[in-house]
Protein backbone atom coordinates (compact mmCIF):
# COMPACT_ATOMS: atom_id res chain seq x y z
CA UNK A 1 0.00 0.00 0.00
CA UNK A 2 1.29 3.28 -1.36
CA UNK A 3 1.17 6.28 0.90
CA UNK A 4 -0.26 9.10 -0.95
CA UNK A 5 -1.88 13.01 -0.57
CA UNK A 6 1.75 14.00 1.01
CA UNK A 7 1.29 17.42 0.72
CA UNK A 8 -1.68 16.93 2.69
CA UNK A 9 -0.19 15.19 5.56
CA UNK A 10 2.34 17.20 5.31
CA UNK A 11 0.03 20.10 6.41
CA UNK A 12 -1.48 18.62 8.73
CA UNK A 13 1.35 17.96 10.57
CA UNK A 14 2.76 21.55 10.18
CA UNK A 15 -0.48 22.69 11.39
CA UNK A 16 0.10 20.54 14.42
CA UNK A 17 3.49 21.72 14.78
CA UNK A 18 2.79 25.03 15.18
CA UNK A 19 -0.35 24.68 17.42
CA UNK A 20 1.66 23.02 19.76
CA UNK A 21 4.45 25.27 19.53
CA UNK A 22 1.80 27.77 20.61
CA UNK A 23 1.70 25.71 24.02
CA UNK A 24 5.72 26.69 23.96
CA UNK A 25 5.13 30.27 23.69
CA UNK A 26 2.79 29.74 26.27
CA UNK A 27 5.02 28.12 28.89
CA UNK A 28 7.78 31.24 28.04
CA UNK A 29 5.27 33.57 28.81
CA UNK A 30 3.98 32.18 32.00
CA UNK A 31 7.82 31.90 33.15
CA UNK A 32 8.19 35.63 32.73
CA UNK A 33 5.09 36.55 34.66
CA UNK A 34 5.91 34.00 37.36
CA UNK A 35 9.60 35.80 37.99
CA UNK A 36 7.50 39.08 37.80
CA UNK A 37 5.29 38.16 39.97
CA UNK A 38 8.50 36.88 42.53
CA UNK A 39 10.56 40.06 42.01
CA UNK A 40 8.18 42.72 41.22
CA UNK A 41 9.81 42.98 37.65
CA UNK A 42 7.45 45.50 36.28
CA UNK A 43 9.30 46.00 32.84
CA UNK A 44 9.62 42.05 32.80
CA UNK A 45 5.52 42.38 32.99
CA UNK A 46 5.91 44.71 30.16
CA UNK A 47 7.29 41.92 27.77
CA UNK A 48 4.87 39.38 28.60
CA UNK A 49 1.52 42.36 27.60
CA UNK A 50 3.95 43.05 24.18
CA UNK A 51 5.08 39.39 23.49
CA UNK A 52 1.52 38.11 23.27
CA UNK A 53 0.96 39.18 20.31
CA UNK A 54 3.25 36.38 18.87
CA UNK A 55 0.60 34.02 19.92
CA UNK A 56 -2.22 35.73 18.87
CA UNK A 57 -0.57 36.17 15.78
CA UNK A 58 0.19 32.17 16.15
CA UNK A 59 -3.62 31.65 16.79
CA UNK A 60 -4.68 33.65 13.34
CA UNK A 61 -2.19 31.47 11.23
CA UNK A 62 -3.43 27.79 12.55
CA UNK A 63 -7.20 29.35 12.32
CA UNK A 64 -6.47 30.20 9.09
CA UNK A 65 -4.36 27.09 8.11
CA UNK A 66 -7.21 25.22 9.28
CA UNK A 67 -10.23 26.60 7.24
CA UNK A 68 -8.00 26.12 3.97
CA UNK A 69 -7.31 22.78 5.39
CA UNK A 70 -11.11 21.79 5.24
CA UNK A 71 -11.37 23.77 1.93
CA UNK A 72 -9.17 22.42 0.11
CA UNK A 73 -8.75 18.40 1.60
CA UNK A 74 -11.71 17.70 3.45
CA UNK A 75 -10.17 15.49 6.16
CA UNK A 76 -12.33 13.04 7.42
CA UNK A 77 -12.07 10.54 10.13
CA UNK A 78 -9.28 10.93 12.25
CA UNK A 79 -7.63 13.55 10.19
CA UNK A 80 -10.71 15.06 10.85
CA UNK A 81 -10.70 14.81 15.02
CA UNK A 82 -7.00 16.18 14.89
CA UNK A 83 -8.14 19.16 13.09
CA UNK A 84 -11.26 20.14 15.05
CA UNK A 85 -8.87 19.55 18.56
CA UNK A 86 -6.19 21.96 17.01
CA UNK A 87 -8.86 24.43 16.63
CA UNK A 88 -9.93 23.78 20.15
CA UNK A 89 -6.35 23.65 21.07
CA UNK A 90 -4.95 26.90 19.53
CA UNK A 91 -8.12 28.70 21.42
CA UNK A 92 -6.92 27.64 24.79
CA UNK A 93 -3.04 28.42 23.75
CA UNK A 94 -4.63 31.89 22.87
CA UNK A 95 -6.68 32.24 26.20
CA UNK A 96 -3.29 31.13 28.34
CA UNK A 97 -1.30 33.43 27.11
CA UNK A 98 -4.30 36.13 27.25
CA UNK A 99 -4.06 35.02 30.96
CA UNK A 100 0.09 35.15 31.68
CA UNK A 101 -0.76 39.34 30.49
CA UNK A 102 -3.21 38.87 33.32
CA UNK A 103 -0.86 38.43 35.79
CA UNK A 104 1.74 41.02 34.09
CA UNK A 105 -1.20 43.67 34.01
CA UNK A 106 -1.60 43.38 37.84
CA UNK A 107 1.75 44.05 38.89
CA UNK A 108 2.17 47.75 38.26
CA UNK A 109 -1.37 48.00 39.96
CA UNK A 110 1.04 47.10 43.45
CA UNK A 111 3.54 49.64 42.80
CA UNK A 112 7.70 48.72 42.79
CA UNK A 113 7.70 47.16 46.59
CA UNK A 114 9.29 44.14 46.76
CA UNK A 115 6.31 41.21 47.26
CA UNK A 116 4.76 41.40 50.91
CA UNK A 117 4.24 38.13 52.59
CA UNK A 118 6.21 35.30 52.45
CA UNK A 119 4.05 32.12 52.35
CA UNK A 120 1.24 33.67 50.46
CA UNK A 121 4.08 34.21 47.74
CA UNK A 122 5.44 30.65 47.65
CA UNK A 123 1.85 29.27 47.23
CA UNK A 124 1.31 31.65 43.98
CA UNK A 125 5.35 30.49 42.88
CA UNK A 126 3.64 27.17 43.78
CA UNK A 127 1.18 26.72 42.02
CA UNK A 128 2.88 28.63 38.97
CA UNK A 129 4.90 25.87 38.83
CA UNK A 130 2.31 23.11 38.55
CA UNK A 131 0.86 25.36 36.34
CA UNK A 132 3.91 25.58 33.78
CA UNK A 133 4.07 21.41 34.17
CA UNK A 134 0.20 20.90 33.11
CA UNK A 135 0.85 23.22 29.68
CA UNK A 136 3.78 21.16 29.52
CA UNK A 137 2.14 18.06 30.32
CA UNK A 138 -0.73 19.01 27.35
CA UNK A 139 1.16 19.45 25.11
CA UNK A 140 3.23 15.98 25.58
CA UNK A 141 -0.10 14.11 25.98
CA UNK A 142 -1.61 15.90 22.35
CA UNK A 143 1.83 15.03 20.78
CA UNK A 144 2.30 11.28 21.98
CA UNK A 145 -1.50 10.28 22.03
CA UNK A 146 -1.61 9.63 25.05
CA UNK A 147 -4.70 9.66 26.69
CA UNK A 148 -3.63 8.38 30.39
CA UNK A 149 -1.01 11.33 30.55
CA UNK A 150 -3.93 13.51 29.51
CA UNK A 151 -6.26 12.35 32.14
CA UNK A 152 -3.72 12.71 35.17
CA UNK A 153 -3.90 16.39 34.13
CA UNK A 154 -6.91 15.85 36.50
CA UNK A 155 -4.81 14.99 39.21
CA UNK A 156 -2.53 18.12 38.72
CA UNK A 157 -5.58 20.35 38.31
CA UNK A 158 -6.84 19.41 41.83
CA UNK A 159 -3.65 20.69 43.54
CA UNK A 160 -3.71 23.81 41.44
CA UNK A 161 -7.29 24.33 43.02
CA UNK A 162 -6.36 23.65 46.30
CA UNK A 163 -4.01 26.23 46.20
CA UNK A 164 -6.10 28.48 45.09
CA UNK A 165 -8.39 28.49 47.79
CA UNK A 166 -5.58 28.23 50.39
CA UNK A 167 -4.42 31.19 49.19
CA UNK A 168 -7.40 33.06 49.08
CA UNK A 169 -8.07 32.50 52.71
CA UNK A 170 -4.62 33.37 53.56
CA UNK A 171 -5.03 36.91 51.90
CA UNK A 172 -8.10 37.21 53.99
CA UNK A 173 -6.47 36.51 56.90
CA UNK A 174 -3.02 38.51 56.22
CA UNK A 175 -3.54 41.57 58.74
CA UNK A 176 -4.70 45.16 59.07
CA UNK A 177 -1.46 46.86 56.71
CA UNK A 178 -3.31 48.28 53.52
CA UNK A 179 -0.55 48.20 51.38
CA UNK A 180 -0.32 44.26 52.32
CA UNK A 181 -3.53 43.81 52.06
CA UNK A 182 -4.05 45.20 48.83
CA UNK A 183 -0.95 42.97 47.55
CA UNK A 184 -2.52 40.08 48.72
CA UNK A 185 -5.97 41.45 46.84
CA UNK A 186 -3.85 40.90 43.52
CA UNK A 187 -2.44 38.07 44.13
CA UNK A 188 -5.71 36.30 44.77
CA UNK A 189 -6.20 37.48 41.27
CA UNK A 190 -2.49 36.18 40.14
CA UNK A 191 -4.10 32.63 41.44
CA UNK A 192 -7.29 33.05 39.39
CA UNK A 193 -5.38 33.86 36.00
CA UNK A 194 -3.32 30.59 37.26
CA UNK A 195 -6.21 28.17 38.10
CA UNK A 196 -7.78 29.07 34.58
CA UNK A 197 -4.52 28.26 33.06
CA UNK A 198 -4.75 24.80 34.57
CA UNK A 199 -8.23 24.55 33.64
CA UNK A 200 -6.98 24.79 30.12
CA UNK A 201 -5.06 22.60 29.96
CA UNK A 202 -7.09 20.15 31.52
CA UNK A 203 -9.29 20.80 27.95
CA UNK A 204 -6.48 20.40 26.05
CA UNK A 205 -6.45 16.92 27.53
CA UNK A 206 -9.88 16.58 27.01
CA UNK A 207 -9.38 17.23 23.26
CA UNK A 208 -6.29 14.36 23.45
CA UNK A 209 -9.17 12.17 24.43
CA UNK A 210 -11.34 13.11 21.79
CA UNK A 211 -8.68 12.70 18.48
CA UNK A 212 -7.51 9.02 20.48
CA UNK A 213 -11.14 7.89 21.10
CA UNK A 214 -13.67 9.59 19.23
CA UNK A 215 -15.74 10.61 22.00
CA UNK A 216 -15.91 13.66 24.10
CA UNK A 217 -16.50 13.87 26.97
CA UNK A 218 -15.45 16.08 30.04
CA UNK A 219 -12.40 14.71 32.22
CA UNK A 220 -14.81 16.82 35.64
CA UNK A 221 -17.97 18.68 35.01
CA UNK A 222 -17.65 21.67 37.10
CA UNK A 223 -21.46 22.01 37.05
CA UNK A 224 -22.15 18.82 38.55
CA UNK A 225 -18.99 17.94 40.55
CA UNK A 226 -18.77 14.16 41.58
CA UNK B 1 -8.83 -7.54 -11.48
CA UNK B 2 -12.10 -5.73 -12.64
CA UNK B 3 -14.91 -7.33 -13.67
CA UNK B 4 -16.54 -7.37 -17.60
CA UNK B 5 -17.87 -3.90 -18.05
CA UNK B 6 -21.85 -4.51 -18.36
CA UNK B 7 -23.01 -1.16 -18.22
CA UNK B 8 -24.66 -0.84 -21.35
CA UNK B 9 -26.98 -3.80 -20.03
CA UNK B 10 -30.71 -3.28 -19.33
CA UNK B 11 -32.60 -4.86 -16.48
CA UNK B 12 -35.60 -4.69 -18.30
CA UNK B 13 -36.20 -6.83 -21.08
CA UNK B 14 -35.93 -4.94 -23.07
CA UNK B 15 -33.60 -5.12 -26.56
CA UNK B 16 -30.36 -3.52 -24.54
CA UNK B 17 -28.77 -0.15 -26.18
CA UNK B 18 -25.44 0.17 -27.00
CA UNK B 19 -24.57 3.18 -24.40
CA UNK B 20 -20.51 3.49 -25.79
CA UNK B 21 -20.65 6.43 -28.22
CA UNK B 22 -23.23 8.57 -26.99
CA UNK B 23 -22.13 11.78 -24.99
CA UNK B 24 -23.49 15.51 -24.65
CA UNK B 25 -21.76 16.32 -28.27
CA UNK B 26 -24.36 14.86 -30.14
CA UNK B 27 -26.76 16.66 -28.34
CA UNK B 28 -28.98 18.38 -31.59
CA UNK B 29 -29.39 21.75 -29.55
CA UNK B 30 -28.10 23.57 -26.57
CA UNK B 31 -28.68 21.96 -23.13
CA UNK B 32 -32.24 23.52 -21.13
CA UNK B 33 -30.36 21.67 -17.79
CA UNK B 34 -30.18 24.89 -16.44
CA UNK B 35 -32.84 27.33 -18.23
CA UNK B 36 -35.26 29.06 -17.25
CA UNK B 37 -37.86 25.74 -17.01
CA UNK B 38 -35.55 23.87 -15.05
CA UNK B 39 -34.77 26.98 -12.46
CA UNK B 40 -38.09 26.65 -10.56
CA UNK B 41 -38.63 22.89 -10.63
CA UNK B 42 -38.08 20.09 -8.02
CA UNK B 43 -38.42 16.15 -8.04
CA UNK B 44 -41.99 16.00 -6.80
CA UNK B 45 -42.24 12.66 -5.12
CA UNK B 46 -46.03 12.93 -4.26
CA UNK B 47 -46.84 12.50 -7.77
CA UNK B 48 -46.57 8.42 -6.92
CA UNK B 49 -48.94 8.47 -4.82
CA UNK B 50 -49.05 9.01 -1.04
CA UNK B 51 -45.47 8.15 0.72
CA UNK B 52 -45.11 5.12 2.53
CA UNK B 53 -45.46 4.44 6.08
CA UNK B 54 -41.68 4.50 7.95
CA UNK B 55 -41.08 0.75 7.74
CA UNK B 56 -43.03 -0.10 5.55
CA UNK B 57 -41.07 -0.87 2.70
CA UNK B 58 -38.59 -3.83 1.72
CA UNK B 59 -35.59 -5.05 2.99
CA UNK B 60 -33.09 -7.01 1.14
CA UNK B 61 -30.78 -9.04 3.02
CA UNK B 62 -27.68 -10.81 2.07
CA UNK B 63 -27.00 -13.85 3.54
CA UNK B 64 -23.40 -15.76 3.28
CA UNK B 65 -23.19 -14.01 -0.23
CA UNK B 66 -19.80 -15.37 -2.62
CA UNK B 67 -19.54 -14.12 -5.89
CA UNK B 68 -17.50 -15.79 -8.56
CA UNK B 69 -15.91 -14.91 -12.02
CA UNK B 70 -14.75 -17.92 -13.22
CA UNK B 71 -11.69 -19.25 -10.56
CA UNK B 72 -11.84 -15.91 -9.37
CA UNK B 73 -13.97 -15.10 -5.57
CA UNK B 74 -15.25 -11.46 -6.35
CA UNK B 75 -17.47 -11.09 -3.03
CA UNK B 76 -16.14 -13.15 0.03
CA UNK B 77 -18.82 -14.74 2.53
CA UNK B 78 -20.60 -11.19 2.78
CA UNK B 79 -23.91 -10.54 5.09
CA UNK B 80 -25.38 -7.42 5.24
CA UNK B 81 -28.92 -5.89 5.03
CA UNK B 82 -30.42 -2.96 2.95
CA UNK B 83 -33.01 -1.19 5.23
CA UNK B 84 -35.80 0.02 3.71
CA UNK B 85 -36.31 3.46 3.53
CA UNK B 86 -32.85 4.21 3.58
CA UNK B 87 -29.66 4.57 1.33
CA UNK B 88 -26.93 2.82 1.41
CA UNK B 89 -23.72 3.94 -0.07
CA UNK B 90 -21.02 1.05 -1.26
CA UNK B 91 -17.46 2.42 -1.01
CA UNK B 92 -14.06 0.63 -1.90
CA UNK B 93 -11.35 0.72 -4.37
CA UNK B 94 -11.55 0.00 -7.46
CA UNK B 95 -12.06 -4.58 -8.34
CA UNK B 96 -13.60 -4.65 -4.33
CA UNK B 97 -16.53 -5.71 -5.72
CA UNK B 98 -18.93 -2.98 -4.81
CA UNK B 99 -20.55 -3.53 -8.18
CA UNK B 100 -20.54 -7.22 -8.33
CA UNK B 101 -22.48 -7.22 -5.17
CA UNK B 102 -24.94 -4.89 -6.57
CA UNK B 103 -25.19 -7.17 -9.32
CA UNK B 104 -25.95 -9.48 -7.44
CA UNK B 105 -29.07 -8.15 -5.85
CA UNK B 106 -30.89 -8.35 -8.81
CA UNK B 107 -29.28 -11.22 -10.47
CA UNK B 108 -27.51 -9.06 -13.06
CA UNK B 109 -23.83 -11.07 -12.48
CA UNK B 110 -24.75 -14.27 -13.66
CA UNK B 111 -25.44 -12.73 -17.18
CA UNK B 112 -21.43 -12.65 -17.55
CA UNK B 113 -20.28 -16.06 -19.08
CA UNK B 114 -18.93 -18.34 -15.96
CA UNK B 115 -19.75 -15.88 -13.34
CA UNK B 116 -22.21 -17.18 -10.73
CA UNK B 117 -22.99 -16.22 -7.04
CA UNK B 118 -24.12 -18.19 -4.06
CA UNK B 119 -25.47 -17.66 -0.60
CA UNK B 120 -28.83 -16.08 -0.56
CA UNK B 121 -30.50 -12.77 -1.46
CA UNK B 122 -33.98 -11.72 -0.32
CA UNK B 123 -36.21 -8.83 -0.88
CA UNK B 124 -38.59 -9.34 2.08
CA UNK B 125 -40.07 -13.08 2.07
CA UNK B 126 -38.82 -13.15 -1.76
CA UNK B 127 -35.70 -15.28 -2.45
CA UNK B 128 -34.18 -14.08 -5.12
CA UNK B 129 -32.26 -16.83 -6.34
CA UNK B 130 -34.98 -19.40 -5.65
CA UNK B 131 -35.92 -22.11 -8.21
CA UNK B 132 -38.20 -21.17 -10.93
CA UNK B 133 -38.40 -17.50 -9.79
CA UNK B 134 -38.61 -15.12 -12.66
CA UNK B 135 -35.43 -13.22 -13.10
CA UNK B 136 -37.52 -10.67 -15.56
CA UNK B 137 -40.25 -9.76 -12.63
CA UNK B 138 -36.76 -9.81 -10.15
CA UNK B 139 -35.52 -7.20 -12.20
CA UNK B 140 -38.75 -4.79 -12.50
CA UNK B 141 -38.85 -5.42 -8.57
CA UNK B 142 -35.28 -4.37 -8.45
CA UNK B 143 -34.32 -1.61 -10.94
CA UNK B 144 -30.86 -0.49 -12.00
CA UNK B 145 -29.38 3.11 -13.04
CA UNK B 146 -26.16 2.83 -14.54
CA UNK B 147 -22.56 4.96 -14.57
CA UNK B 148 -23.28 6.32 -17.98
CA UNK B 149 -27.31 7.40 -19.02
CA UNK B 150 -28.13 4.91 -21.64
CA UNK B 151 -31.46 5.82 -22.69
CA UNK B 152 -32.77 3.42 -25.41
CA UNK B 153 -31.04 5.96 -28.26
CA UNK B 154 -33.42 5.19 -31.04
CA UNK B 155 -36.47 6.04 -28.65
CA UNK B 156 -38.41 9.37 -27.81
CA UNK B 157 -38.45 10.53 -24.67
CA UNK B 158 -41.56 8.88 -23.80
CA UNK B 159 -40.86 5.90 -24.92
CA UNK B 160 -38.06 5.79 -23.30
CA UNK B 161 -39.90 5.96 -20.15
CA UNK B 162 -42.62 3.77 -21.40
CA UNK B 163 -40.40 1.16 -22.65
CA UNK B 164 -40.65 -1.01 -19.03
CA UNK B 165 -44.57 -0.19 -19.17
CA UNK B 166 -45.22 -1.60 -22.23
CA UNK B 167 -43.49 -4.81 -20.97
CA UNK B 168 -46.06 -5.18 -18.44
CA UNK B 169 -49.53 -4.72 -20.20
CA UNK B 170 -49.79 -0.87 -19.76
CA UNK B 171 -51.45 1.06 -22.19
CA UNK B 172 -53.44 3.79 -23.41
CA UNK B 173 -54.36 6.88 -21.10
CA UNK B 174 -52.71 4.91 -18.34
CA UNK B 175 -49.56 4.49 -19.83
CA UNK B 176 -49.64 8.14 -20.04
CA UNK B 177 -50.21 8.93 -16.79
CA UNK B 178 -47.91 6.94 -15.80
CA UNK B 179 -45.03 8.40 -17.32
CA UNK B 180 -46.15 11.75 -17.07
CA UNK B 181 -45.71 10.80 -12.94
CA UNK B 182 -42.15 9.24 -13.09
CA UNK B 183 -41.38 12.51 -15.37
CA UNK B 184 -42.50 14.55 -12.65
CA UNK B 185 -40.87 12.54 -9.38
CA UNK B 186 -37.62 12.87 -11.08
CA UNK B 187 -37.88 17.12 -11.47
CA UNK B 188 -37.97 16.18 -15.56
CA UNK B 189 -41.51 17.13 -16.33
CA UNK B 190 -40.92 21.01 -16.65
CA UNK B 191 -38.02 20.30 -18.99
CA UNK B 192 -39.03 18.11 -21.36
CA UNK B 193 -42.88 18.27 -21.13
CA UNK B 194 -42.70 20.38 -24.85
CA UNK B 195 -41.21 17.55 -26.55
CA UNK B 196 -42.28 13.98 -25.39
CA UNK B 197 -41.51 12.79 -28.58
CA UNK B 198 -38.10 13.93 -29.42
CA UNK B 199 -34.85 11.70 -29.11
CA UNK B 200 -34.00 10.61 -25.29
CA UNK B 201 -30.86 11.30 -26.39
CA UNK B 202 -30.96 14.93 -27.26
CA UNK B 203 -31.12 15.39 -23.19
CA UNK B 204 -27.85 16.41 -21.83
CA UNK B 205 -26.16 14.22 -19.70
CA UNK B 206 -27.66 14.91 -16.45
CA UNK B 207 -31.75 14.80 -17.65
CA UNK B 208 -30.56 11.91 -19.97
CA UNK B 209 -29.42 10.32 -16.38
CA UNK B 210 -32.54 11.73 -14.39
CA UNK B 211 -35.28 10.39 -17.70
CA UNK B 212 -32.99 6.53 -16.97
CA UNK B 213 -34.10 7.30 -13.18
CA UNK B 214 -37.81 8.11 -14.49
CA UNK B 215 -37.45 4.77 -16.70
CA UNK B 216 -36.23 2.34 -13.55
CA UNK B 217 -39.07 4.41 -11.12
CA UNK B 218 -41.90 4.29 -13.71
CA UNK B 219 -42.40 0.11 -13.24
CA UNK B 220 -42.61 0.85 -9.91
CA UNK B 221 -39.83 -1.12 -8.37
CA UNK B 222 -39.17 -2.32 -4.33
CA UNK B 223 -35.24 -1.26 -4.80
CA UNK B 224 -33.13 0.52 -6.92
CA UNK B 225 -29.51 -0.25 -7.36
CA UNK B 226 -27.50 2.68 -8.39
CA UNK B 227 -23.81 2.14 -9.97
CA UNK B 228 -22.22 5.46 -10.21
CA UNK B 229 -25.18 7.15 -11.00
CA UNK B 230 -23.04 10.43 -11.64
CA UNK B 231 -19.44 9.94 -12.19
CA UNK B 232 -20.32 10.69 -15.96
CA UNK B 233 -22.05 14.05 -14.92
CA UNK B 234 -21.41 17.85 -14.28
CA UNK B 235 -21.17 18.87 -10.26
CA UNK B 236 -24.70 20.60 -10.44
CA UNK B 237 -26.65 17.32 -12.35
CA UNK B 238 -25.13 15.26 -9.58
CA UNK B 239 -26.38 17.20 -7.06
CA UNK B 240 -29.97 17.23 -9.28
CA UNK B 241 -29.49 13.23 -8.92
CA UNK B 242 -28.17 13.40 -5.33
CA UNK B 243 -31.60 15.66 -4.71
CA UNK B 244 -33.96 13.03 -5.94
CA UNK B 245 -31.89 10.10 -4.20
CA UNK B 246 -33.06 11.83 -1.02
CA UNK B 247 -36.61 12.05 -1.89
CA UNK B 248 -36.74 8.55 -3.66
CA UNK B 249 -35.62 7.07 -0.83
CA UNK B 250 -39.08 7.59 1.00
CA UNK B 251 -40.31 5.22 -1.63
CA UNK B 252 -37.53 3.12 -2.21
CA UNK B 253 -34.53 1.01 -0.54
CA UNK B 254 -31.86 2.71 -2.72
CA UNK B 255 -28.29 0.96 -2.94
CA UNK B 256 -25.78 3.43 -4.27
CA UNK B 257 -22.28 2.54 -5.40
CA UNK B 258 -20.12 5.75 -5.45
CA UNK B 259 -16.46 6.15 -6.03
CA UNK B 260 -17.13 9.80 -4.76
CA UNK B 261 -16.65 9.58 -1.19
CA UNK B 262 -17.97 13.20 -0.52
CA UNK B 263 -21.36 11.73 -2.60
CA UNK B 264 -21.37 8.95 0.05
CA UNK B 265 -21.17 10.83 3.00
CA UNK B 266 -23.93 13.80 1.64
CA UNK B 267 -26.73 11.05 0.09
CA UNK B 268 -25.97 8.09 2.40
CA UNK B 269 -27.92 6.80 5.88
CA UNK B 270 -24.88 4.02 6.19
CA UNK B 271 -21.99 3.67 4.24
CA UNK B 272 -20.48 0.32 3.38
CA UNK B 273 -16.70 -0.13 3.20
CA UNK B 274 -15.45 -3.19 1.10
CA UNK B 275 -11.84 -4.28 -0.02
CA UNK B 276 -10.89 -7.17 -1.94
CA UNK B 277 -14.59 -8.93 -1.69
CA UNK B 278 -14.97 -8.81 1.88
CA UNK B 279 -17.31 -6.14 3.60
CA UNK B 280 -14.98 -4.78 6.02
CA UNK B 281 -17.42 -1.86 7.75
CA UNK B 282 -20.61 -1.35 7.71
CA UNK B 283 -21.83 2.24 10.25
CA UNK B 284 -23.72 4.99 9.98
CA UNK B 285 -22.39 7.35 7.56
CA UNK B 286 -21.68 10.16 9.64
CA UNK B 287 -19.85 7.87 11.79
CA UNK B 288 -17.53 5.93 9.27
CA UNK B 289 -16.50 9.59 8.15
CA UNK B 290 -15.87 10.31 11.76
CA UNK B 291 -15.04 7.36 13.79
CA UNK B 292 -14.23 4.58 11.70
CA UNK B 293 -14.13 1.20 13.81
CA UNK B 294 -11.72 -0.48 11.21
CA UNK B 295 -7.98 0.51 10.82
CA UNK B 296 -8.61 0.00 6.73
CA UNK B 297 -11.86 2.12 6.70
CA UNK B 298 -9.68 5.01 8.72
CA UNK B 299 -7.23 4.52 5.53
CA UNK B 300 -9.10 4.79 2.59
CA UNK B 301 -11.62 7.28 3.59
CA UNK B 302 -8.82 9.47 4.55
CA UNK B 303 -6.53 8.83 1.38
CA UNK B 304 -3.64 6.97 2.97
CA UNK B 305 -3.93 4.28 0.34
CA UNK B 306 -5.72 4.39 -3.40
Amino acid sequence: MQETRSNYRESLKQLERQTLEALDMVVQALDRALEAVSYQDVELAGMVVADDDRIDGRYLEVHQGILSLLALQTPVATDLRIVAALLHVIRHAERMGDQCVNIAKLLPLSGYEAPKDKDLLDAIERMGQLARAQVSQSKQAFAERNPQLAYDLLRQDAEINQLNIDIFNRALAIGDDIETREWAMHMILVARCLERIGDNAVDIGEQTAFVVTGLFREFADASHPA
Amino acid sequence: MTPPDTESKEPIAVSTPDSTGQSQSINPGPSTELGPASAEETPDISALGAPKPKGAGHNVVLKGLNAYYGQQHAIKGVDLTFPAGEVTAIIGPSGCGKSTMVRCINRMHEEIPGAYAEGSVTLDELDVYAAGVDITSVRRLIGMVFQKPNPFPTMSIFDNVAAGLRLTGTRGENLRETVHKALRAVGLWGEVKNRLDKPGIGLSGGQQQRLCIARTIAVEPEVILMDEPCSALDPIATLKVEELIDELKERYTIVIVTHNMQQAARVADTTVFMLDGELIEHSPTSELFTKPKDERTERYVTGKFG
